[in-house]
C-alpha cells in the first residue's frame, strides 16, 4: 500500500517500514528536542515522556535521533523498499 | 552464503562510482540499495558544483547524465523589509562554461547506478543492510533485512549521512547535532520560458539579517536559495540542530521563515509566485560542519575490511553544503584502495590506511571540509554590520570565492595534478561544457533503465 497526504505534496510512503525509530522511555527525560526538530509531527509527550505518535509522514532524516542528548532514540533504516519516496529530491 | 569481492552499501551519488570501478577491475561487485529505485530517497536542493565534474570520475565528465539546467552565475540578493537593497552578481561565467549543473537526485543516481551495472556490478534494490558481519573486529560482509548473509572481501559504506551501520559496528558515532543542518526544500513547477526569463542560468540567494526572520542567521544555517531547473524551481533553507547551545524549534522556524519570505518579499510576489505551482515539499539533514568539529572530524572512515565514503564519512563541504563532489572523489579513491587491497590479499586496517592518506592528498576534500567561511558568518550577523555582510558574501558566493585561499588554491593544485597525468584533459573539459549544454538545449540525455517504453 502506498500513502499520500495533501499537506505533503510530491512524496509518497510505502507501508511496511516496521518500527525503525524507537524511544527508550527509561532514558527519555521529556525535554522535547525531538518534537522541536520533527517536521513530520511524529512525536508527542505523554506523562513527561516522548512517544512515537505516528511515523506515517517520517522522511527518515534522523533529526530527532541527532538532537536527543539522552541517547533515548534508536534510529535504523526502514525495511527495504518501504518508507518515503519522491521524484523531486 | 553468497560471496562477492566488494559490497557497496548504497546506490546514491558515491556508491555507484565505487562499484563501477571495482567491477571494471574484474571484481565481483554488489551494490545494495534500500530504496526501490536509486535516488528516490535522496533529498537535496541540488546544483552539483563544477569541480566535481572537472576533477571527478572520467565517465561522468565524458557521459550524458540527466541534468536539469546548466548554472552559469550566482545572484546574491540582500534583503531588508522585503526589498532588495544590494545585489552581488560577480560570480558568473560565459555559456557554455558553468558553475555547476542542477539535477534531480533520482534520475541522476539512476544514471550512475546504470553505469555501474553496465560495467558488471550487480544492483539489489529494496534491500536494507541491517548489520555488518564482524569476525574479530574485521568486517567480512553484510546482513540484509531479508536475513541473508553476504560475504565480501571489502565493504564500501556509501549509506549517506544517517547510516547507522558503522555506528552499530563500533567504528563511528552519530554526528554531533552541532554538525547537522536540517533543511527544507520546496519544488515548484514553472514553465521553462518563465525560468529562462526570471532566472536565466542563475541560481539566486537571498541574504538577510536575523530581524527579517527569513532564514537562520547564516553560520547557523543556509540562506534561502533558489536552484533553477528546466521546468521548475527548487527553493530551500536550513538551520542547524543547535544554535547558541540549544536545540531551537527548527520545525516551526523553517516554516515561519518561508512564510515570511513568500508573504513579504516583492521579488517573490511580483516575479515568481504568479508563475509557479507547488509540486513537492520535503526535507533532510546533512553533516555540513562535521569537518569543523574535532569530535566528528576525528572519527575513523576506514577499518578492517571496510571503507566509508561521502556523507557517511562526513565529507560534506562546510562552506557550501555540497556533498556530491566529495562523494565522487572519495568513492574513486576507495575503489582504488579496495582493488589494491584485494590484489594484495590484505584488507586489514593497516593496508586500508592508504585510503586515509589518499583522502588527505585530495586537493578538495580536506579543503572543503575545513572551510570556515559559513561558520564565521555568524559573527558578522551578530554585529549587524551590513557592509561586512556584503563583503563576506562576495568572498563566499561572489567572485571572491576563487581567491587562492578559498577555492582558487584547490582548483589550481588539482588542475596541475590532472594536467600532468592527462595532458588531454583541457580538451575533455571543453567538450564536456559544450556537450552538456547541447544535451540540455535538446533535452536529450542517456536513456535510463527506469524510462518507459
Amino acid at each position: 500500500m502506498v500513502k499520500k497526504f495533501e499537506d505533503m505534496p510530491g512524496v509518497e510512503w510505502v507501508e511496511g517500514t516496521g518500527e525503525f525509530i524507537i524511544v527508550n522511555v527509561e532514558k527519555c527525560t521529556g525535554c522535547g528536542n525531538c518534537i522541536k526538530v520533527c517536521l513530520a509531527n511524529c512525536y508527542e509527550i505523554i506523562d513527561k515522556k516522548s512517544r512515537i505518535r505516528s511515523l506515517e509522514k517520517c522522511m527518515e532524516c534522523g533529526a530527532c535521533w541527532y538532537s536527543c542528548t539522552e541517547d533515548a532514540i534508536n534510529f535504523s533504516w526502514p525495511a527495504g523498499g518501504t518508507g518515503f519516496r519522491t521524484n523531486w529530491g | 552464503m553468497d560471496a562477492y569481492d566488494v559490497i557497496v552499501i548504497g546506490a546514491g551519488f558515491g556508491g555507484p562510482v565505487a562499484a563501477k570501478k571495482c567491477a571494471e577491475a574484474g571484481f565481483t561487485t554488489l551494490m545494495i540499495e534500500r530504496s526501490g529505485i536509486p535516488g528516490e530517497k535522496v533529498i537535496s536542493g541540488l546544483v552539483i558544483p563544477i569541480y566535481g565534474f572537472l576533477f571527478g570520475p572520467e565517465f561522468i565528465r565524458n557521459g550524458n547524465p540527466p541534468i536539469e539546467r546548466p548554472i552559469c552565475s550566482v545572484v546574491n540578493r540582500f534583503l531588508k523589509n522585503g526589498e532588495i537593497y544590494a545585489t552581488d552578481k560577480s560570480l558568473r561565467v560565459p555559456k557554455p562554461i558553468t558553475m555547476g549543473y542542477a539535477a534531480y537526485c533520482k534520475p541522476f543516481c539512476t544514471w550512475l547506478a546504470d553505469k555501474a551495472v553496465a560495467a558488471g556490478a550487480n544492483l539489489r534494490t529494496s534491500t536494507t543492510v541491517t548489520d555488518l558481519i564482524l569476525e574479530d573486529g574485521h568486517i567480512r560482509g553484510v546482513i540484509t533485512d531479508k536475513g541473508e548473509r553476504i560475504s565480501a572481501k571489502v565493504v564500501i559504506d556509501a549509506g549517506g549521512t544517517q547510516n547507522p551501520l558503522s555506528i552499530k559496528a563500533g567504528v563511528r558515532r552519530k554526528f554531533d547535532p552541532e554538525a547537522i543542518e536540517l533543511y527544507m526544500i520546496w519544488d515548484f513547477e514553472m514553465k521553462k520560458e518563465d525560468v529562462d526569463d526570471v532566472f536565466g542560468h542563475s541560481m539566486e540567494f537571498f541574504h538577510t539579517m536575523p530581524e527579517e526572520r527569513m532564514g537562520a542567521p547564516l553560520g547557523y544555517g543556509s540562506t534561502l536559495y533558489f536552484f533553477t531547473y528546466r521546468n521548475s524551481i527548487h527553493p530551500g533553507l536550513g538551520q542547524f540542530l543547535i544554535t547558541e547551545g540549544k536545540v531551537p524549534n527548527v520545525a516551526k522556524l523553517l516554516k515561519e521563515y518561508f512564510d515570511n519570505f513568500t508573504s513579504k518579499v516583492t521579488r517573490w510576489n511580483r516575479d515568481i509566485a504568479p508563475k509557479v505551482k507547488l509540486r513537492g515539499t520535503m526535507w533532510d539533514v546533512c553533516p555540513i560542519y562535521a569537518g569543523l568539529l574535532p569530535k566528528d572530524r576525528t572519527m575513523p572512515y576506514y577499518t578492517d575490511g571496510m571503507l566509508i565514503i561521502g556523507d557517511a564519512a562526513g565529507f560534506e563541504s562546510a562552506a557550501f553544503g555540497d556533498g556530491v563532489p566529495n562523494a565522487w572523489f572519495s568513492a574513486d579513491i576507495a575503489a582504488d584502495v579496495a582493488i589494491d587491497a584485494i590484489r594484495a590479499d590484505d584488507t586489514s586496517k593497516s593496508f586500508l590506511k592508504r585510503y586515509d592518506e589518499r583522502i588527505r592528498a585530495n586537493p578538495f576534500i580536506i579543503h572543503t571540509i575545513s572551510d570556515t567561511r559559513r561558520w564565521d558568518m555568524r559573527n558578522v550577523l551578530i554585529s549587524r554590520d551590513e557592509k561586512e555582510h556584503i563583503k563576506r558574501i562576495h568572498d563566499f558566493w561572489g567572485i571572491g570565492a576563487f581567491k587562492y585561499k578559498y577555492m582558487g588554491g584547490p582548483c589550481i593544485k588539482a588542475s596541475v595534478q590532472l594536467i600532468r597525468q592527462n595532458p588531454g584533459i583541457i580538451g575533455e573539459w571543453t567538450k564536456m561544457f559544450q556537450r552538456y549544454f547541447d544535451n540540455w538545449v535538446n533535452n536529450r540525455f542517456d536513456r535510463l533503465s527506469t524510462d518507459q517504453g
